[in-house]
C-alpha cells in the first residue's frame, strides 16, 4: 500500500530511498495526508500494528520465558500471517527481529515458519538477514530454515540485483557441508554468467572431490557449464540422477492457501481453519495450483529510472511487439517465474531464437518440479478437484510445445516416470500430446523408457486407447522424421536433434531408434488386430502409420525401409472394408517407389538396404498380385498354405479365386453393382463373367473412378498388361 | 482352508467370473457395480476380504477366472494381505489369470518402497500390474474396462487368445530403476 501510494505521488518522494518511505514525507496532497491521518488513528489502535512495534523495539537480552508479551504479540502476528499474509514492511521487521537474534535462538524458528509474505518479499530485508548469517550465532539448523525460506519465497522477492551483487558471499557458504545442498540451489537461481568465475568452478570441483558426485555440486556446475564451457572442463552426464529437492514443508501450503484466498474472494473461517491444520501437520500438501504466473517485471524501479546505468536490462513484460523484442535482445531480464513464459508468444520467441541456455534451464527446472508435484506427488492421491486446472496447464505446455516444435526435457523425464503409474484415460489426450513431442531415445533405453510401460498399457486398454496410442505413436514418428531432415548435417554422418539439449545422435543410433519404434509399433499392430477381431477403426490408425513408414526415404531422406509384419499385411489385405485394401495398395506402391529409388541412389551414396527387405517386399507383391489380380490364392510359396484336402472339404468352389478383386470381400459389392450396370439385361448374375479381357478392363476402369487411387497406382505400377488380361506379371525388382 | 482351483469347475456359456480381493474393501464395491453392467456376456462378480475363501458355499461357487489383488498403496497392511493371500491359489492360476490393481500410487504419502515392492510381486509371479484412479467416476470406468479387457481373454471369449498369452504381453516386469532426473 505504502509504496503504490509513494509511486503515484510527487516526483520528489521518488528520490528518497525506499527505506525511509515514512508518513510524513508525503506531505504535497492534501487529500492523502488527510487519508493518512485516518490510517494513523486506525492503526494506533490496532494490536497487531503495536505487536509489530514490540518486535521492532523490543531490547536484545529480553527473555522469552515467562514473558507473556512476546507471546501474546507472537500468536497475534502467526495470526494475521496464516489468514493474509504479511506486508513487505512486517517481513523486513520480523526477519530483522529472527535474525539478530535479540531475543535469543528460540524463537528464530517460529518466526521464520511464519513469514508467509501477502505481496512480495523487500529485496533488503533478505539482503540484511545474509548479513546476520555471517555474524555466525545462529545454529545450523535454523540457518538452513532460513535458507529454505528464502528458496521457497524466492519468486516472491521484488528485486534480485542486491542478492545478485552478494553472490560471492553467498557463495561462501558452500563450504559449511550442512548448508551446501541449499546454497547450492539457491545460486543456481542467482547464477548469471559473469559470477562464474575460475575460484568459483575450482571450488566447487574441490568440494566435489570431497563429498563426492552429488547432484547439487553437479547441476550448479552443469549451469555454470552452460555460461562458460571453457572453466568447466568436468564432462557432466546428460541425465543427472536428480534436481535440487523440495524445501518447501513449513511454509508452501500456507503460501498457496494466502495466494488463492486473495485471487479468489471467497475468504472464509473454515479456510483458515485447515491453514492452520496444515500447520501442525507439515507433511500434508494441498493442492498447489498450476495457474500460470503472470509475466511481470522483476527489476528495480531505481534500476529503470536510473539513465546512467551501463547495464540497462529491459523486463520481458515491458515489450509488446516482436520489433521491441529484435531491439531489445540483448538486454533481457527474464522474469523471476519462468512459468510465466509459457503465457507468452513473445516470450518463447525470445526463448525460440536466443542462444543463451541458462533460459530454457531455468524453464526447465521449474516445469519439471511443477509436473512432479502435481501429477506425481498429489497430497490427496489424485482426486483432483482441479482437473480443469491441469487440464488447462497440460493444454497450454501443448501449445508452447507446439510453437517451439520440440519438447521440454523435463516434461519428458515427467512422462517417463507417469506412464509407469499411469491407469491410461486420467489426461489421455493430453498425455498422449506430450508423449507425441519427446525427442529421439536412444536404442539402448528405448525400450525400457517407453516400450514396457505402454505395452503393458496398449494390452489391457480398451480399443480407443489402442487407436489413440496408435496415433500418438504415429505423430512421434512423424516428428522424429522431421528433425531428421531438418537438422541432419551435410555429411549425413551426424545429427544433432533438439538443438537445446544438444542431444547428438549419428545416424546409425538414430536409425536404430527409428527402427526399435518402427519394429514395436508393428508387434503392437499385429497383437492388437488380433486380439480385437481386426477391427477396422484400429486398422485404419495401424494404416496410417505405416503410410509414414513407407515414404521414410524418399520424404525425409533416411535411407531406411522396414517392410509391415505379416500380422499387419495380411489382415489389410482380407480387410472387408474396401478403404483399408486401398490404402494397403496405397503403401506397397509407395514402398515401390521408395525401394526403387534407395536401390539406384545406393552406389553412390554409401548406404546400403538389406537385401531381405527387398525380398520381403517382393513377397508381398507377389501375394498381392496373385490374389487380387491372378486369382492364385492358396499356390505353393506363398505366404498362406493350407492343405489341398483341407480346401476342397471346405466346399468352397473356386476357392483360389475367393480374393480376386471380383469376390474379395471387400469389393464383392462392386462386382455385382457393375455386373447389373454392365449386363443390365441379365437374370442369372455370374461373376466370373467380368474376368473376360474386356469387362475386366471396364470394371477395373469402373473401380478407379469409385476413388481407389491407391489401387490404381499399385495396379499401374506392378501390373504389366500388354498381353492379355489377368496375366498379370509379379513384381520385377530383382534381388 | 483350500486352494483355489482354475480347472476344477466346468465354465459357464458366455459367463466371465471375476474375484474382487481388497482387504479394506473400499474399491472393490463400486468396481462391482460397475463390471456387472457389462451386456456382451455375463459378468459374475464375487468379492473377498481375503484369501482363502470359506468352505460353505464351496459347491456353489462358479469357476473363477480372473482373481484380481487391489492394494491401497497408501496402507502397508493391503500389501501384507494380499501378499499373504497370494499362496491360496493353485499354481494354475498363475498363467494369466490373476492381476494386481493399484490404487493411489500418486499420493504423496507413499513410500517408494512399497510401490517398488508391489511391483516386484507382480513381476515375480509373472502378473500385469495395473493402476487405478479409484478417487474419480471416469478412473473407476477405465479401471472396469481393463479388468473385463483381462477378463473376457482369461474366460475364454476372445477367439484366438488365451490368458497365458494375454498375460505374457502385459505382464509386470523388474522394477525400473531408470537414471533419469527426479523431482523427489
Amino acid at each position: 500500500m505504502a509504496a503504490k501510494l509513494n509511486l503515484s505521488g510527487p516526483p520528489d518522494s521518488d528520490t528518497s530511498s525506499p527505506n525511509d518511505q515514512s508518513v510524513s514525507s508525503r506531505s504535497s496532497n492534501r487529500s492523502l495526508r488527510v487519508a493518512d491521518k485516518e490510517r494513523r488513528k486506525n492503526e494506533a489502535d490496532d494490536p497487531f500494528v503495536l505487536a509489530l512495534k514490540y518486535f521492532s523495539d523490543v531490547e536484545a537480552g529480553t527473555p522469552v520465558y515467562g514473558n507473556d508479551d512476546v507471546e501474546r504479540n507472537m500468536v497475534l502476528v502467526e495470526k494475521v500471517a496464516y489468514s493474509k499474509g504479511l506486508s513487505p514492511e512486517t517481513i523486513s521487521i520480523m526477519l530483522e527481529f529472527a535474525m539478530s537474534l535479540r531475543m535469543g535462538t528460540i524463537l528464530c524458528p517460529r518466526v521464520l515458519k511464519c513469514l508467509i509474505p501477502a505481496t512480495v518479499v523487500p529485496q533488503e530485508a533478505v539482503v540484511r538477514a545474509f548479513v546476520w548469517l555471517g555474524v555466525g550465532k545462529i545454529p545450523v539448523s535454523t540457518q538452513i530454515l532460513f535458507i529454505k525460506w528464502v528458496l521457497t519465497v524466492f519468486d516472491m522477492i521484488d528485486a534480485k540485483d542486491q542478492l545478485r551483487a552478494i553472490y560471492g558471499f553467498i557463495f561462501s557458504f558452500v563450504t559449511e557441508e550442512n548448508l551446501c545442498p541449499f546454497i547450492c540451489h539457491l545460486l543456481y537461481l542467482l547464477t548469471r554468467k559473469e559470477s562464474v568465475r575460475v575460484f568459483r568452478v575450482r571450488k566447487l570441483l574441490e568440494l566435489q572431490s570431497k563429498l563426492g558426485r552429488q547432484p547439487f555440486l553437479l547441476n550448479l556446475l552443469s549451469l555454470y557449464k552452460v555460461f562458460c564451457p571453457e572453466l568447466v572442463t568436468l564432462s557432466i552426464p546428460s541425465r543427472i540422477k536428480s534436481v535440487f529437492r523440495n524445501h518447501n514443508m513449513p511454509w508452501r501450503s500456507a503460501l498457496i492457501a494466502v495466494q488463492k484466498r486473495d485471487g479468489s474472494q471467497a475468504a472464509s473461517s473454515i479456510s483458515l481453519a485447515s491453514t492452520i491444520q496444515d500447520k501442525t501437520n507439515p507433511r500434508k500438501r494441498k493442492h498447489c495450483h498450476l495457474v500460470l504466473p503472470a509475466l511481470c517485471s522483476v527489476v528495480n524501479k531505481e534500476a529503470q529510472i536510473e539513465p546512467s546505468s551501463s547495464r540497462k536490462v529491459v523486463p520481458l513484460v515491458q515489450l509488446h511487439s516482436f520489433d521491441q523484442l529484435l531491439e531489445n535482445m540483448h538486454r533481457i531480464e527474464l522474469p523471476a517465474q519462468m512459468g510465466s513464459l509459457l503465457g507468452s508468444s513473445l516470450a518463447l520467441q525470445y526463448l525460440d531464437c536466443v542462444q543463451d541456455e541458462s533460459a530454457l534451464l531455468r524453464l526447465n527446472f521449474w516445469l519439471g518440479y511443477a509436473l512432479h508435484e502435481e501429477f506425481l506427488f498429489c497430497g490427496d492421491g489424485g482426486a483432483s478437484q482441479n482437473s480443469e486446472e491441469a487440464l488447462q496447464f497440460l493444454n497450454k505446455l501443448l501449445s508452447t510445445q507446439h510453437f517451439l516444435q520440440e519438447g521440454f526435457s523435463s516434461s519428458e523425464a515427467f512422462l517417463y516416470k507417469f506412464l509407469n503409474v499411469w491407469d491410461g484415460s486420467l489426461l489421455r489426450p493430453q498425455i498422449l500430446g506430450l508423449l507425441s513431442n519427446i525427442p529421439v531415445i536412444p536404442s539402448s533405453q528405448i525400450r525400457l523408457l517407453l516400450f514396457e510401460p505402454l505395452m503393458q498399457l496398449f494390452f489391457t486398454s480398451s480399443l480407443f486407447f489402442k487407436c489413440g496410442l496408435m496415433e500418438c505413436l504415429n505423430n512421434m514418428l512423424l516428428k522424429w522424421l522431421t528433425w531428421h531432415s531438418v537438422y541432419a548435417l551435410e555429411d549425413d554422418l551426424d545429427i544433432s536433434l533438439n538443438s537445446h539439449t544438444s542431444i547428438n545422435m549419428t545416424l546409425s543410433g538414430f536409425k536404430d531408434s527409428v527402427m526399435e519404434l518402427v519394429d514395436f509399433v508393428g508387434r503392437l499392430a499385429s497383437v492388437g488386430l488380433q486380439l480385437e477381431g481386426c477391427h477396422s477403426l484400429l486398422l485404419s490408425f495401424i494404416l496410417d502409420f505405416y503410410e509414414t513408414v513407407c515414404d521414410t526415404f524418399l520424404k525425409y531422406g533416411l535411407p531406411l525401409v522396414v517392410i509391415p509384419p505379416t500380422g499387419v499385411f495380411y489382415p489389410a489385405l482380407f480387410a472387408s472394408d474396401p478403404v483399408s485394401v486401398d490404402r494397403l495398395a496405397y503403401i506397397m506402391y509407395r514402398y515401390k517407389v521408395n525401394l526403387t529409388s534407395a536401390k539406384s541412389q545406393e552406389k553412390e551414396q554409401a548406404f546400403h538396404i538389406s537385401r531381405q527387405t527387398f525380398r520381403e517386399f517382393n513377397h508381398y507383391a507377389t501375394v498381392m498380385v496373385n490374389c487380387l489380380w491372378n486369382s492364385k490364392m492358396f499356390q505353393p510359396g506363398m505366404g498362406i498354405q493350407l492343405g489341398e484336402e483341407l480346401l476342397l472339404k471346405s466346399n468352397v468352389p473356386q476357392y483360389w479365386a475367393s480374393f480376386d478383386l471380383v469376390h474379395h470381400p471387400a469389393f464383392m459389392s462392386y462386382a455385382v453393382d457393375f455386373h447389373q450396370k454392365c449386363w443390365p439385361g441379365r437374370k442369372d448374375m455370374d461373376l466370373n463373367s467380368i474376368k473376360h479381357s474386356k469387362p475386366w478392363s471396364w470394371y477395373l476402369e469402373y473401380l478407379f473412378s469409385q476413388g481407389y487411387d491407391g489401387l490404381k497406382q499399385f495396379v499401374q505400377s506392378n501390373i504389366s498388361r500388354q498381353k492379355a488380361a489377368g496375366d498379370g506379371q509379379g513384381n520385377s525388382l530383382s534381388t | 482352508m483350500s486352494l483355489l482351483k482354475p480347472f476344477s469347475k466346468l465354465p459357464g456359456l458366455c459367463t466371465a467370473n471375476i474375484l474382487l480381493v481388497e482387504s479394506e474393501e473400499q474399491f472393490q464395491q463400486s468396481l462391482a457395480d460397475a463390471l456387472v453392467e457389462e451386456t456382451a456376456v455375463t459378468v459374475n462378480v464375487r468379492l473377498a476380504k481375503s484369501l482363502p475363501l470359506p468352505m460353505e458355499n464351496e459347491e456353489s461357487r462358479p469357476r473363477i477366472d480372473l482373481v484380481v489383488f487391489i492394494i491401497n498403496l497408501t496402507s502397508e497392511l493391503s500389501f501384507q494381505s494380499a501378499e499373504a493371500s497370494l499362496k491360496y491359489l493353485d499354481p494354475g492360476y498363475f498363467l494369466g489369470k490373476v492381476c494386481f490393481m493399484v490404487t493411489n500410487a500418486r499420493n504423496a504419502s507413499v513410500p517408494t518402497e512399497r510401490l517398488d515392492a508391489v511391483r516386484k510381486l507382480a513381476a515375480s509371479l509373472n502378473c500385469p500390474l495395473l493402476f487405478a484412479e479409484d478417487q474419480t467416476p471416469d478412473g473407476v470406468t477405465n479401471a472396469t474396462e481393463r479388468l473385463l479387457t483381462i477378463l473376457k481373454v482369461a474366460a475364454g471369449l476372445v477367439p484366438m487368445a488365451t490368458a497365458l498369452y494375454l498375460s505374457n504381453l502385459t505382464r509386470c516386469t523388474v522394477p525400473p530403476d531408470i537414471d533419469q532426473p527426479s523431482f523427489d
